[in-house]
C-alpha cells in the first residue's frame, strides 16, 4: 500500500499556498518527510489532518496533526487495528441499534478509505475549508446526519475516527502520534515508567518527573528510534 | 469420530483462570490425575507482564490484547426478543479473559464477600418486608448456600489473595473503619489496608460527616511482603495505575498464575494442554453421566479426553455455552419458561459521579491500583430500609482511583462538548484534579432476559455463537437511580468541590448496550439452587441431570449482588471442592436428592 507522498507536500495543500518556511519546525510531518505513508494516500492524509484538527484543533499545545496524529493513524490503519484483527466479521451484516455496535461489513481501514471518499464527495471543500465549514460538517458526521451511501453509516464512521485521534494524542509515542509527549505533557500524564508507592499518599504534590514512553530514551521524544513497523503494532 | 481419543482421566476442567487452576490444586492433592484444557497461550507475570512494556494503553487497554480473541468467538446480543440479535463484533461492555490465567490476570482485585442476606435473596427479603414485596417480574431467588457455610472459604480465598483492608465484623464485633454492614469475619484480612490518595480521603470524610460507614476498599493488590498458603510469594503493590486491563510485573496483584499455577504445575497429577479448544462435553448412552470432552489441540486435531469427572471452568458465559452445544441439561425456554440452562442470565447496574476539584487539590490520578479507592456499603444489598423504595437490591458506591491513563481517563464537568477546542481546554484543565466514582449495583434476574444459541452466527469452529437477550429490569433502574442520588449527595459535600457530574447507564429510557465497558460481571445462566425445577446445578455446583459435571464461576449465581463476582464465586468454587472431594470421590452419586 505505501505510497510515496512527501508529508510536507500534504501539508503545503492543507495550508493552501502558505509559504513552508512559516510551519513550525517541529511539525511532526517535517520530521518524517522522506519516508512515505504506509496506508493512506495524499489526499486521505489532507483530510485527516484537517478533520482531526477540528476534534483536537491547536492551541498552547499542538493540534492533533501537529502531534503526529496523522501519522499515528496511517500506522494504524495499515496494521492489525486496519485489518480486522479486533473484530468479528463474519456475515450476514445487518443494520443494528445503537446499541448493538459495529456492524459495519467492512474492517477499519476499508471502511475509512470509503468513508473519507464519501465524505470529500459530499464535502470538497472540507479540507481546505474555514474553521466554521469544518466544524458544521463534523458536528453533522458525529451526529449521524450525513449520508455517505449504503454501507457506510455516519456515526460509527465518526466514532472511528475521533477514537483513533484521540488515541493517537495520547496514546504512547512508539506509535507515531503524542509527539515529543504533546499529550501527555498537556495533562500531566508521567507515563509508562510507573511506580508511585512512596507517593500515592503525598496529597496536593505535583509529581515532578516529566513524561517517559516504553520507549524512553534520555534526550529523546519516546518515538521510534528507526522507521515504525506497522505490521508489529 | 474424533481423530483421536487419549487415555483416560480422573479430571478433566475446562479453563485455566481462578476457577480452573484451583480445582485442579485441590484435587490434584486429593490424588486425582487433572488434565486442563485452556483455549489460550501459556503466559507469565515474570515474562509476560514486565514494565514498561506492559504499560501499553493503546496495546491493553483499548485493543484488548490480553483478552478473548473475537474473530474465533463472540456473541449475539439483543434488547429484547423483538429485536434481531446481532454479533458483539468488538469487545466492550464486558472483556472475558484468554490464556493461562483467565481473566484473573487483567482483573482489578477487588475482593468481596456477599452479605448473608444476598445469599438468601427471595427469603430474607419476603421475611423482612412481605410475601408481596419482590416485584413480580423478577425471577429472585435463593441461593441454596447460606453465609456461615461459606465463611471458611471466603475466608481461605482472601489468604490466597493476601487481600489488603481492615474487617467491620470481626466474630460479631463491629468495627468502625471497616464494613460494618459486612458478613461476621472469622479472621483479620491478611494484609493492611491500602495508602490512600487526597480523592479518597475527601469522599471518606464527607460520608462520615454525613452519618455513613466508608472504609478502604477490600483488595487484592498486596500491600506488604506476603507468603499465600499455597507458598506463593507476593511484593507490595506500586500504585503503578496499570492494573484493571492489565497484568501485574511487580508480582503484587493476586492472580491465579502466582498464586496458584506455579504451585501446582510441578505436581504430577497436574498436566495443563494450551490451545485446547474444548468443543463439548460428551455424555454416556443413558446421558446420566458425562463420559469426558471432545477439543480441538494446537493442531488442529480433534481430540477425545474421556474423564471421570468434567469440572466446567471456561467463565460464566461460556460454560452456558458449551452446556447448550453439549445438550447439558434443558435449554431454558422464556416463552413456557420451562427448562434451566440460560435462564436467569443478569449483569451489573453501573452508574458513575465525578467531582470536580478547586485547582489546590492535586489527585495525582496516574497514581492508581485496580482496587484504590473507598467505600460507602449503606446503599448496598438490604443494608437500608427498602420498605417505601419500590425495588429490591442496592449497591456500593466507590471514590475509586485506579488510574489516569490518558486516552480513557478525561473527565470533563457537565455540558463540556465531546471534542473541539473546548472539550481540549477541559481535559487540560481538570485531569489532575477529578475524583472518580462509581455506582456498582446488584442486577436482578427476568423471565425475559436469559442465554440460548443463536440461529445464525457460528464461531471459528462452527457452532453456533451464544445469543444474549439482555435489558436493565425497571426494579434496577429505580434502585440505580436512587444510590446514583446518594452518591452525587456525598460528592456535593466533599471539601474543595467546584462541580458534579453524574451518568448512570441503566438510567430509565436507555437501554443495556454492548458498547462502553461496564463490568466482566456476566452472572447466572447456569444458576445454583435446591429446586432441579429453577436450577441447573445443586447448591454443591454438581448438575442435577449430569452427576459427574461440576459447574464453576459466575453463571451459578441466581441474580447478581452489588459486588464484584470473584470472592463469592471463588468462595463456591470452595465449597465445592470441599464436597467433591470429601464426600464425592469416594462415592460418585448426586449429592443432592431430586
Ligand atoms: C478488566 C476486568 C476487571 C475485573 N475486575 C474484577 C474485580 O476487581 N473483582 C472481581 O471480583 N472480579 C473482577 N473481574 C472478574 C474476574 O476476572 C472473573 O470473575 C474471574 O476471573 C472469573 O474466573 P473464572 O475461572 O470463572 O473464568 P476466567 O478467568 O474467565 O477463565 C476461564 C478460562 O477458560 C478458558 N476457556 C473458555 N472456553 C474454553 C473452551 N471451550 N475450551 C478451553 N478453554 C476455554 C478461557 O480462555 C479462560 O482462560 C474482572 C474482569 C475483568 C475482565
Ligand atoms: S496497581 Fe499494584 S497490583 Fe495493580 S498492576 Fe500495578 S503494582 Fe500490580
Amino acid at each position: 500500500m505505501g505510497q510515496e507522498f512527501s508529508r510536507r507536500a500534504v501539508l503545503a495543500g492543507l495550508t493552501s499556498g502558505a509559504a513552508l518556511a512559516a510551519l513550525p519546525v517541529n511539525h511532526a510531518f517535517a520530521a518524517l518527510d522522506d519516508k512515505p505513508f504506509y496506508f493512506l494516500t495524499r489526499d486521505e492524509a489532507r483530510f485527516l489532518a484537517s478533520f482531526c484538527d477540528t476534534l483536537i484543533p491547536e492551541d498552547e499545545y499542538p493540534s492533533a496533526s501537529q502531534a503526529g496524529v496523522v501519522d499515528f493513524i496511517d500506522l494504524q490503519l495499515a496494521g492489525p487495528y486496519g485489518k480486522g484483527r479486533y473484530l468479528y466479521m463474519q456475515g450476514p451484516f445487518f443494520e443494528g441499534t445503537e446499541q448493538q455496535g459495529y456492524q459495519v461489513s467492512l474492517p477499519p481501514a476499508e471502511f475509512i478509505r470509503q468513508g473519507i471518499a464519501a465524505l470529500a464527495e459530499a464535502e470538497p471543500r472540507f479540507a481546505g475549508g474555514d474553521d466554521g465549514l469544518r466544524l458544521l460538517v463534523t458536528t453533522r458526521l458525529s451526529e449521524g446526519s450525513v449520508d455517505l451511501g449504503s454501507g457506510l453509516p455516519a456515526k460509527p464512521l465518526f466514532d472511528e475516527l475521533w477514537t483513533l485521534t484521540n488515541s493517537g494524542y495520547f496514546a504512547d509515542p512508539m506509535y507515531g502520534g503524542n509527539k515529543s509527549y504533546a499529550g501527555w505533557e498537556m495533562v500531566g500524564f508521567p507515563g509508562a515508567h510507573a511506580y508511585y508507592l512512596s507517593f500515592v499518599d503525598q496529597h496536593n504534590v505535583p509529581y515532578p518527573q516529566p513524561p517517559m514512553g516504553i520507549n524512553h530514551q534520555p534526550g529523546r521524544d519516546g518515538s521510534m528510534p528507526s522507521g515504525l513497523k506497522p505490521q508489529e503494532l | 469420530m474424533p481423530d483421536k481419543t487419549l487415555p483416560k482421566t480422573d479430571v478433566v476442567i475446562i479453563g485455566g483462570g481462578w476457577t480452573g487452576l484451583t480445582a485442579a490444586y485441590e484435587l490434584a492433592h486429593e490424588g486425582q490425575r487433572c488434565v486442563i484444557l485452556e483455549r489460550g497461550n501459556h503466559r507469565h507475570d515474570a515474562t509476560s507482564f514486565g514494565a514498561p512494556e506492559e504499560h501499553d494503553e493503546l496495546k491493553y487497554a483499548l485493543r484488548a490484547t490480553h483478552m478473548m480473541d473475537v474473530r474465533k468467538s463472540t456473541l449475539t446480543f439483543r434488547n429484547d426478543t423483538s429485536q434481531r440479535a446481532l454479533p458483539m463484533r468488538r469487545l466492550g461492555s464486558f472483556l472475558p479473559g484468554e490464556g493461562l490465567g483467565g481473566a484473573g490476570i487483567h482483573w482489578n482485585g477487588q475482593l468481596w464477600r456477599p452479605l448473608p442476606s444476598d445469599l438468601e435473596m427471595r427469603s430474607h427479603y419476603e421475611n423482612r418486608y412481605g410475601a408481596q414485596f419482590i416485584p413480580e417480574d423478577l425471577s429472585v431467588q435463593d441461593w441454596g448456600v447460606t453465609y456461615d457455610e461459606l465463611e471458611p472459604h471466603l475466608d481461605f480465598f482472601e489468604k490466597i489473595c493476601g487481600a489488603a483492608g481492615y474487617a467491620g465484623n470481626l466474630n460479631g464485633e463491629k468495627r468502625a473503619g471497616g464494613n460494618v454492614f459486612e458478613g461476621p469475619r472469622q479472621n483479620e484480612y491478611p494484609n493492611p489496608a491500602m495508602k490512600q490518595p487526597v480523592s479518597s480521603t475527601k469522599f471518606g470524610k464527607a460520608a462520615e460527616r454525613m452519618g455513613l460507614n466508608p472504609f478502604p476498599f477490600p483488595s487484592a493488590n498486596v500491600t506488604q511482603k506476603y507468603e499465600n498458603p499455597y507458598g506463593a510469594q507476593l511484593h507490595p503493590c506500586a500504585y503503578c495505575g496499570f492494573c484493571e486491563r492489565f497484568g501485574c510485573g511487580y508480582f503484587a496483584k493476586a492472580d491465579p498464575i502466582i498464586c496458584v499455577y506455579d504451585r501446582i504445575k510441578e505436581h504430577e497429577n497436574f498436566e495443563i494442554r494450551f490451545q485446547s479448544t474444548v468443543m463439548r462435553v460428551e455424555k454416556s448412552a443413558d446421558g446420566r453421566t458425562a463420559t469426558g470432552v471432545t477439543y480441538i489441540d494446537a493442531d488442529g486435531l480433534e481430540v477425545f479426553q474421556p474423564a471421570d469427572i468434567v469440572c466446567m471452568n471456561a467463565y460464566a458465559l461460556w460454560n452456558v455455552h458449551l452446556m447448550l452445544v453439549s445438550g447439558l441439561g434443558e435449554p431454558y425456554d422464556p416463552e413456557t419458561r420451562t427448562g434451566t440452562v440460560g435462564r436467569n442470565y443478569s449483569y451489573q447496574t453501573i452508574a458513575s459521579v465525578d467531582a470536580f476539584f478547586e485547582k489546590e487539590i492535586i489527585t495525582n490520578p496516574f497514581m492508581g491500583a485496580g482496587a484504590l479507592g473507598v467505600i460507602v456499603d449503606d446503599y448496598n444489598g438490604d443494608n437500608f430500609d427498602h420498605s417505601d423504595l419500590g425495588f429490591v437490591g442496592g449497591a456500593y458506591i466507590a471514590c475509586k482511583q485506579y488510574h489516569g491513563r490518558p486516552i480513557s481517563y478525561q473527565p470533563t464537568p457537565e455540558g463540556t462538548p465531546r471534542w473541539g477546542a473546548e472539550w481540549k481546554r477541559a481535559v487540560r484543565e481538570n485531569y489532575l484534579h477529578h475524583a472518580d466514582m462509581v455506582v456498582h449495583g446488584s442486577s436482578m434476574s427476568t423471565p425475559g432476559n436469559y442465554l440460548d444459541l443463536d440461529p445464525t452466527w457460528t464461531d471459528a469452529y462452527g457452532r453456533p455463537l451464544l445469543r444474549m437477550t439482555f435489558n436493565f429490569p425497571d426494579n434496577d433502574r429505580k434502585m440505580a437511580e436512587y444510590v446514583t442520588n446518594r452518591a452525587v449527595e456525598i460528592a456535593q459535600n466533599m471539601e474543595n468541590v467546584t462541580s458534579v457530574a453524574s451518568s448512570n447507564l441503566a438510567a430509565v429510557g436507555s437501554d443495556y448496550t454492548v458498547v462502553p465497558y461496564q463490568t466482566t460481571h456476566n452472572v447466572g445462566g447456569a444458576i445454583m439452587g435446591t429446586d432441579r425445577n429453577t436450577s441447573v446445578v445443586n447448591r454443591y455446583g454438581q448438575m442435577w441431570d449430569h452427576h459427574n459435571v461440576f459447574v464453576f464461576g459466575a453463571c451459578l449465581f441466581p441474580q447478581n449482588l452489588g459486588y464484584n463476582p470473584t470472592g463469592p464465586l471463588m468462595g463456591l468454587a470452595y465449597w465445592t471442592l470441599e464436597h467433591l472431594k470429601n464426600d464425592y470421590l469416594a462415592n460418585p452419586r448426586p449429592l443432592m436428592d431430586a
